[in-house]
């Protein structure tokens, strides 16, 4: 009886895993429950910040690879917040990490670095 | 027949029928042409009278895109950046030519998507919840379709634990709660998921999946 069972159980997860090609290439973190939430109440805009930054910091300790547009969406909340500085840094990485975004974070780069900063003194 | 192979074959015809629901395969040639390695999702467009809705449905898209092996370039920075250049229309955005978007982004094709429904009817004791979406990727080199899919996910919460009086209230209870607050992102990632991922008629895998370029069989 329990040598049938053995077999059975495997046959069982290969025919479910017969359709099934997901798996997680990259850690999302909260990344789409907190966009969800910032849509729903746009008052929630730092904690999707947030939560992109774990989403970074989590990759970083693991060695693993940020996911597609984290770095880029992380970098524009920082730049409506006036940080072109540290906006400029996160365009970079996600061109440096994902060449297919060139175009359009040399586009954003550009953007933040013209407008004034808006700590500056004068 | 031993018992053994009765259960290799049962296993084998389970194994069979996960797939065999499959619809008929989509036409691939276009899409092969062009092998995009890089999706600019696009604000999507609504149908149905909840004005959130494409909004919450953006949240659920970049994900399962980026997982099939896709450069998916950041969708809210781009409804931002759109909404910027005076393109915070949805509509005006589709009816565009995606070849300035390709020009703008550097994206190799767009993806349009078009909620045809987002509701929960309240039908006597019981709530059902439908979303029903278009997709569609188009060249940003050419301004051809590459593909397309129509999801259509409902969800009826089944009559819950005995009939008689008391099966009837939870009945009403749940579709009461439904009607209050209905949750579609559940409804959303099947859709996107049944879009997506499908053998036949899915996304073929992107160039950050190993099997890109090598799954023709299947697409």
């Amino acid at each position: 009886m329990t040598v049938r069972l053995l077999l059975v159980a495997p046959i069982l997860v290969w025919s479910l895993a017969g359709c099934v090609t997901n798996h997680q290439r990259y850690d999302w973190g909260s990344y789409d429950p907190s966009l969800y939430a910032y849509y729903k109440d746009p008052t929630k805009e730092a904690a999707l910040a947030e939560s992109l930054a774990a989403v970074i910091s989590t990759a970083d300790s693991n060695h693993a690879l940020v996911p597609p547009g984290i770095y880029a969406e992380y970098g524009y909340l920082q730049l409506q917040e006036g940080k072109n500085l540290a906006a400029v840094e996160l365009f970079k990485q996600e061109e440096a990490h994902w060449p297919e975004s060139k175009i359009f974070m040399d586009r954003m780069i550009k953007v933040a670095s013209a407008a004034p900063q808006q700590r500056s003194t004068k | 027949m031993n018992p053994l192979s009765k259960v290799l074959i049962f296993g084998a015809v389970l194994m069979l029928a996960a797939c065999a629901s499959a619809p008929k395969r989509y036409d691939y040639a276009n899409f092969r042409t062009e092998s995009p390695r890089s999706i600019l999702v696009v604000p999507v467009t609504n149908k149905s009278v909840d004005v959130n809705a494409p909004d919450y449905f953006l949240s659920s898209i970049a994900t399962p895109l980026a997982e099939r092996g896709y450069y998916v370039f950041p969708v809210n920075m781009v409804k931002s950046v759109l909404s910027d250049d005076g393109l915070s229309d949805a509509n005006l955005v589709h009816s565009g030519d995606p070849r300035r978007l390709g020009e703008l982004f550097g994206a190799d094709a767009v993806m349009y998507i078009s909620i045809e429904r987002w509701d929960a009817k309240y039908v006597v004791l019981s709530t059902t919840v439908t979303v029903e979406l278009n997709y569609s990727i188009k060249s940003t080199h050419t301004g051809q379709e590459l593909w397309s899919n129509h999801q259509r996910v409902v969800y009826q919460p089944q009559s819950s634990g005995g009939g008689g009086l008391a099966g009837l209230l939870a009945n009403a209870i749940t579709a009461a709660l439904a009607k209050a607050a209905p949750n579609y992102m559940p409804l959303a990632h099947q859709a996107n998921s049944g879009a997506i991922n499908l053998k036949g008629t899915g996304l073929p895998a992107g160039p950050y999946d190993g099997l890109f370029g090598k799954d023709a069989a299947d697409y």
